[in-house]
């Protein structure tokens, strides 16, 4: 059943179990419930786009499926934008598809240092990721479809010696047509929009979209239902009531905010927001490289992810977005878009140290986040080996896009990037990867969440997103918050509540 | 859109600045300007209302002439602009992104463009 929130009355039922957030988390748990028989309801606060009415441009995409119209920035000592899809899928259906298992070394403290070993079991969390990636059709990019931005990787790896290797993505029959972050217009990404959404639905899972969750409301410690408002003109109201369990995977920036508005109450409550800040540069090469033919993001090198808490990825990025980034203005703006055929672009990734918050205000949702200066000797060190790979690919400049900087660096210029200003507004970032705003841990006095996932002192509403990890993962993240979602649903399904 | 907005983005792209590409007005970005006035939302606008102000009586003074922006030699807004790049003033600066950014989402859309770029069709 789909209720279109934006044609829709007002609304009120009741399911076993109500999910607010249809993204990597949200929809992997309805998928696990649905098999139960129960069942089980799935809030969006975005429409459900059809894949054939994904646009090849980036402003309607921006308008229709991401987070403030794309616009989401944190706040700090720099703005930096924090992109987000807002639509049925979540995330998923604007990202790059990119499959990375946690790593040991990254789950081995939130073992020893938190204490959530038992709750977050890496032996079954393993045995989840087998079944997704089976089911997601999880495989290594292709040669055939990385295009020539991808392949210099592979090149500037052999030459460089350092370890690197195509992306693992959750995609079937990929044409390589670098269009992932508009969504994918021939459904080749195997995003929650078109695998476990459907499957729940056919399961008999509810699916309401222009549905914004506000509220969940309480009979003592029990959760009993969610409710919010439809876009519909008149704003009518819904009630999704749940006989069992409300499960909250709206993010680790609307999760906190709808449990605030809903009464929890810990000083751990949008606090310790960790993400990956992420920083690109333009390779400029002698032959043309036409980045918008290729696996959007097929290739990274993870040579420095544990020591450097850096990994390098190749992404293709549409023109709207390469352009604005380019130096110059009037015609020397245009002769730099003229080269852009020539160009690829390369980013670094960072397990950043820095701590931010968030928290809802009268004007909305309000993001803090600073890097820390051991935050930006790793990124600096992580431009200088971005651009160390782009000369060993062949590249004949670099350009960095920082403030202070020369615009070109030729080679053997590359410790340059090292002398870059101590000052994060001296760059172009973006957040992307998100956690740790209603945390996991074992005392109540130490976070939000119980390791059974339930919300310290209540009995039966559950996080189930990346809001509940401990910290940021080193590595894109979509595989871990499917495998972890899988694992709660999994306990919750067999919970007495 | 008044004149010294105008003036403003047709220093940015001007036309026959660097052929195939066209002018931003010649892409037509008065289109682009009306949907983004209609649907974008009230923070977008207000930033590029802001970028556009700042863009048509700060950068002038950045190389020491009198504003508006319209008043001087295609050359010398050109060389407003760039100023505004390289101002010591983050906000200066992320006021020209924010400029840069919006014309771009009509700009870098626009089939000639593409076309120039061998973007895919």
């Amino acid at each position: 059943m789909r209720v279109d929130g934006s044609k829709a009355s007002a609304f009120d039922e009741a399911f076993d179990y109500v999910i607010v957030g249809s993204g990597a988390a949200g929809a992997t748990a309805a998928r696990v419930l649905a098999d139960t028989g129960r069942s089980v309801a799935v809030l969006e606060e975005g429409p459900a786009v059809d894949p054939k009415e994904f646009s090849t441009e980036v402003f309607p995409s921006f308008q229709r499926m991401f987070r403030g119209q794309g616009g989401q920035v944190a706040r700090g000592r720099a703005f930096i934008p924090v992109v987000q899809g807002r639509c049925l899928g979540g995330s998923t259906v604007i990202n790059s598809a990119i499959v990375w298992r946690l790593p040991d070394d990254v789950w081995e403290p939130w073992k020893t240092e938190y204490g959530l070993g038992d709750a977050l079991p890496l032996s079954e969390l393993h045995k989840h990721w087998d079944l997704i990636e089976k089911e997601l059709s999880i495989a290594e990019t292709p040669p055939q479809v990385w295009g020539e931005f991808n392949r210099l990787m592979d090149v500037a790896k052999t030459n460089l010696r350092v370890s690197a290797a195509p992306i693992r993505r959750n995609v079937r029959d990929c044409r390589a047509s670098a269009r992932c972050l508009t969504g994918c217009p021939t459904s080749a990404k195997q995003s929650m929009l078109v695998t476990y959404l459907p499957y729940a639905e056919k399961k008999g899972a509810a699916l309401l979209t222009c549905a914004k969750a506000e509220e969940i409301r309480w009979d003592g410690d029990r959760a009993t239902a969610v409710s919010g408002t439809f876009e519909a003109p008149g704003r009518p109201r819904f009630t999704a009531r749940a006989r069992k369990a409300v499960l909250v995977a709206a993010s680790a920036i609307q999760t906190p905010g709808l449990l605030a508005r809903s009464g929890v109450d810990s000083p751990h409550l949008g606090e310790h927001f960790q993400a990956h800040p992420g920083c690109a540069l333009m390779g400029i090469f002698p032959n043309k490289v036409g980045m918008w033919r290729g696996a959007t993001q097929g290739y990274d090198a993870d040579h420095h992810r544990r020591l450097g808490r850096f990994k390098i990825e190749t992404i293709a990025l549409p023109p709207e977005i390469v352009f604005a980034r380019l130096p110059g203005a009037g015609k020397r703006w245009m002769r730099a878009m003229l080269e852009t055929p020539y160009a690829a672009i390369w980013a670094v990734q960072m397990r950043a140290w820095a701590q931010g918050s968030v928290r809802e205000r009268f004007f909305g949702t309000d993001i803090k986040f600073d890097l820390t200066p051991r935050d930006l000797v790793q990124m600096r060190r992580g431009l200088r080996f971005t651009a160390e790979l782009f000369f060993a690919a062949g590249a004949k400049e670099v350009w960095p896009g920082i403030h202070g900087l020369p615009e070109r660096i030729k080679p053997g210029e590359e410790w340059l990037l090292e002398t870059a200003p101590a000052d994060s507004r001296a760059y172009s970032m973006i957040l992307s990867h998100l956690f740790g705003t209603a945390r996991m841990s074992v005392r109540a006095a130490d976070g939000v969440v119980g390791t059974d996932f339930a919300v310290h002192a209540t009995r039966n509403l559950f996080v189930v997103d990346s809001s509940l990890f401990p910290t940021n993962t080193s590595v894109n993240p979509q595989h871990t918050i499917m495998g972890v979602a899988m694992h709660a649903a999994n306990r919750i399904s067999e919970a007495k509540l | 859109m008044n004149a010294r907005s105008r003036a403003v983005i047709e220093a940015l792209i001007p036309q026959g600045g660097q052929p195939p590409l066209p002018g931003a007005f010649e892409s037509g970005f008065d289109d682009f300007y009306a949907r983004f006035q209609n649907t974008a939302l009230p923070s977008m606008r207000l930033g590029f209302r802001a970028a556009l102000w700042a863009a048509a009586w700060l950068s002038p003074l950045l190389i020491g002439r009198v504003p508006p922006l319209s008043r001087l030699s295609s050359e010398d807004r050109e060389r407003a602009l760039e100023a505004m790049g390289a101002s010591r003033s983050y906000h200066v600066r992320q006021l020209l992104l924010l400029l840069k950014a919006v014309i771009s989402f009509h700009y870098g859309a626009h089939p000639a463009v593409r076309r120039a770029l061998e973007f895919p069709s």
